[in-house]
């Protein structure tokens, strides 16, 4: 141990000193350290960022000035977005059709990644407030039936194009395909229209059977019986084994078979072993 | 000379210590009651009939929960704890034994970590069990939605609560970071709080940087993006309430990520504090 | 200031300059002046002068804490900005305050674990320093719950936990009634018994006077007096003596008598008691220190 004192610091105090070199030293310091995590960044971030379109800031344009932005802009928007989902509950009860109709679009502009927001609301346009808007012209049984289809049809094209909307957040999703597909047919009486949806929404990844099925019934509905046939073949082999449904399907195989008179010959014969119930490549 | 080394022991104990303090505190009882009670209380949410959305309804609530108030907590708990230590003189006579500045830096960063830790283990407690429950009535209230039995998992909603820890963790370091330079508790609050919000939307920086307008739009925006990390890259979770399992690839990724700048930062405060006069 | 006995003083200080920075322009204030000492081992030095004399700021370039402006500085001849040098230093701060949310038993095993004590022999030491201290009964309350002087106690109490060489008491009896000066006077002299080194600072330069080998004066960061107590208060060339009352007769007859061999009675005066001992008699109290042992 040294008896001699060793000189602690020698001219100027560190806290005479000006801050500057510390300051520069944390930003070099974090500079670097971004520069080097960008390497670890960059790879998750690009897949992040195509599977979540809905990390665009335009979107929360809709929301300014509702109260919200510092939520958005501190990543809250999954909690702000449920409470604005709440609120708009509380008002869907009471039917007050301009204040649900605006949070509607607030809730999906804070945040269009939950999809029940998107099929939900399209559901409260076309069906609740086509009802409202008949109460509040009368009711059911004072508003002429052509009035109330106008009425129906205006909703429903209204919920249609904020699926549309929705599916740009959420291009190649089943379930807005199904939602679309079941206003057209069920408000806007467009059979011809509800067919393609219902082939859209199969044709999505992890897209129902239901919907394939709708599509040939609805194909039969409309008389184009023998491409609802080619289409229940083509369809037939891609479901899964020993399935309910895939024996439906081959229920109605038989029967449009019998409608269009199939010879024997010609009728479809499932592949040995039963069907691989593979989707197809294709879609 | 006998020589006093770096002691993870010493630093363990300064973190235990401020641990007990935060858990002695009443903010840090009130934001974790606070945010309990939202995510039991979400239950009563059920009036609403969501179906089998619900349960994903439910989840972002917690998650949302768990983010906004393990925000607040963490951006308050770090000033305070550090702040008491400094205006209450109690560091006066910790560092006056043979402590290195480096421990009590990463011993109060332990100490926060742990605080976050406590938080998320018992919100993602709660909400598994929440959703564990209305996914059991929904099961039998709507069997048909349900083809496949339970969807939910109890290890993705263990490993998303994981990753809001792993956010936190990243936030308290960067404000011990500004703590550490700061003179007042107020002005640390308000940094963090900015940090957090320029955390979140680093990523818009970096497109910024990438397609700015001006050369010094390009260079400013640059600069946020390199000097930030992104949070947004936290978001792996987005989907666990709907049944969608979280990728542990990417889980351990973010980790890596996320040590990186708890490390970057850490260090930092550690140069900056010690030559700080206490 | 006199040599030291052994090689390596306790505290060496030479040439001490701390100069702080006041205001957004960075004027400079000096706290500390150029100031050199030498405490030797076993002394008790008293560290002394008026609030903003520079006393905290000289224990806190010791400890460590503060990093001087020029000038050298070691304990035990170790440099004073290291972690080593603050091994054998045991440090009551002024006004202590401490983490009220634990317990004093508590609050001096963390200091005692962050000190290096490990295992069993924790709970045993903080039971006997907290012995000393007089705080056995109080151990197990919130230190929140601790009035001033109970506070000072259990800053001795981790202080000494660690059993240092040399304890640094930063105005230890501010604040605290007489009986509490009283047996932290007791605790100090209790350590310099064991053999070790105290430096003590006080603005109430009377209270300590008692119990120093030596001290230092300081007044605006520069030494103005230094030296041994008994050098410094005893005058000289003057007597005292206290006997029984004498009558004007007797007094008389004592001036021829002083007359006769050339000296003068100067004064005759009434001794008078210090109103601390007389409170201290009438309370009946004597100082835990002693009740109880010492370290």
């Amino acid at each position: 141990m040294s008896s001699r004192p060793v000189r602690s610091q020698s001219t100027v105090s560190a806290n005479v000193k000006s801050r500057l070199p510390a300051l520069v030293v944390i930003i070099g310091g974090l500079a670097l350290t971004g520069a080097l995590l960008r390497l670890v960044e960059a790879p998750l971030w690009t897949v992040l960022r195509a599977e979540q379109p809905a990390l665009r800031l335009d979107s929360t344009g809709a929301a300014a000035g509702q109260g919200v932005t510092l939520g958005l802009l501190g990543g809250f928007r999954a909690i702000v977005a449920d409470f604005t989902w709440l609120r708009l509950h509380v008002l869907w009860e009471q039917r007050d059709l301009p204040a649900t109709d605006t949070l509607l679009r607030l809730v999906t502009a804070v945040d269009p990644r939950p999809l029940y927001f998107w099929v939900n609301g399209a559901r409260i346009i076309a069906f609740d407030m086509t009802a409202w808007r008949i109460a509040a012209a009368g009711g059911y049984d004072s508003v002429p039936e052509a009035r109330q289809e106008r009425i129906g049809a205006e909703q429903a094209r209204l919920a249609i194009r904020r699926l549309e909307e929705a599916m740009t957040f959420h291009p190649a999703n089943a379930a807005l395909w199904v939602e679309r597909a079941n206003i057209e047919l069920n408000r806007l009486h467009d059979v011809a229209a509800a067919a393609a949806s219902y082939r859209r929404a199969w044709e999505q990844p992890g897209g129902p059977d239901y919907a394939a099925r709708l599509h040939a019934e609805l194909l039969k509905r409309l008389g184009r019986k023998a491409e609802a046939l080619a289409w229940l073949v083509q369809l037939h082999p891609q479901l899964p084994t020993g399935d309910e449904a895939t024996e439906i399907v081959l229920g109605r195989i038989r029967d449009l078979e019998k409608d269009l008179q199939v010879p024997a010959a010609r009728s479809y014969r499932p592949p040995p072993g039963g069907p691989p119930g593979a989707k197809p490549g294709g879609r | 000379m006998t020589r006093v080394p770096f002691s993870f022991t010493r630093a363990r104990l300064i973190g235990q210590n401020t641990l007990l303090e935060a858990s002695r505190q009443k903010l840090f009882s009130f934001l974790l009651l606070l945010a309990l009670s939202l995510v039991a209380g979400a239950q009563g949410f059920r009036d609403f009939n969501f179906g089998a959305p619900e349960l994903k309804f439910l989840a972002d609530l917690g998650y949302g929960a768990m983010a906004f108030f393990g925000a607040a907590l963490t951006v308050a708990a770090t000033a305070q704890l550090f702040f008491s230590e400094i205006e209450n003189r109690t560091a006066l006579t910790l560092l006056a034994k043979p402590v290195w500045r480096a421990e009590f830096i990463l011993g109060k960063y332990l100490g926060i970590a742990a605080v976050a830790a406590v938080f998320c283990v018992l919100l993602t407690g709660l909400l598994a069990a929440v959703l564990w429950a209305r996914e059991g009535s929904l099961l039998t209230e709507f069997p048909e939605a349900f083809p496949h039995g339970r969807t939910l998992h109890f290890a993705d909603l263990v490993a998303a609560g994981y990753v809001q820890w792993l956010k936190l963790a990243v936030l308290a370091a960067f404000t011990l970071l500004v703590a550490s330079f700061s003179q007042t508790q107020l002005y640390t609050v308000v940094t963090g709080f900015f940090v957090l919000v320029i955390c979140h939307l680093q990523y818009l920086a970096q497109d910024a940087s990438a397609r700015g307008d001006s050369v010094f739009a390009r260079a400013v925006a640059g600069a946020i993006g390199l000097l930030f990390p992104n949070f947004q890259l936290f978001n792996l979770a987005e989907n666990v309430g709907a049944g969608v399992a979280v990728p542990w690839d990417r889980v351990a990724h973010v980790s890596v990520y996320a040590l990186g700048y708890v490390v970057a930062a850490g260090a930092l405060a550690v140069y900056s504090f010690r030559k700080r006069e206490i | 200031m006199s040599a030291g006995p052994s090689g390596t003083p306790a505290i060496e200080l030479r040439g001490l300059v701390k100069d702080f920075a006041v205001g957004l322009r960075g004027v400079k204030l000096r706290a500390v002046d150029h100031l050199s000492l030498r405490v030797e081992p076993g002394q008790v030095y008293g560290l002394l002068g008026p609030n903003g004399s520079g006393k905290s700021t000289t224990i806190k370039i010791i400890l460590g804490l503060l990093e001087p402006t020029a000038g050298e500085c070691a304990v035990f001849g170790v440099p004073g900005g290291r972690v080593e040098a603050r091994l054998a230093v045991g440090y009551l701060p002024e006004s202590p305050y401490f983490y009220r949310h634990l317990t004093g038993r508590e609050l001096v095993q963390f200091y005692a674990r962050i000190c290096g004590l490990s295992g069993a022999r924790v709970p045993a030491r903080v039971a006997e320093v907290i012995g000393w201290v007089g705080l056995t009964e109080a151990a197990d309350r919130r230190i929140g719950t601790y009035s001033k002087g109970m506070l000072q106690r259990i800053g001795l109490a981790q202080a000494l936990v660690h059993d240092p060489r040399l304890v640094i008491l930063d105005e230890p009896t501010a604040g605290v009634d007489p009986v509490g000066a009283a047996a932290i006077s007791a605790l100090i002299l209790n350590l310099k018994a064991q053999g070790k080194t105290v430096l003590i600072t006080s603005h109430l330069l009377a209270q300590i006077e008692d119990i120093c080998d030596r001290v230092a004066i300081l007044d605006r960061g520069q030494l103005i007096l230094e030296g041994a107590v008994r050098e410094l208060v005893g005058v000289a060339d003057r007597q005292a003596l206290v006997v029984e009352p004498l009558s004007p007769v007797q007094l008389g007859e004592l001036r021829v008598w002083l007359a006769a061999r050339g000296r003068t009675l100067e004064a005759v005066e009434t001794p008078r008691a210090r109103l601390d001992r007389i409170f201290l008699d009438h309370v009946g109290r004597t100082a835990p220190a002693k009740r109880e042992g010492g370290p």
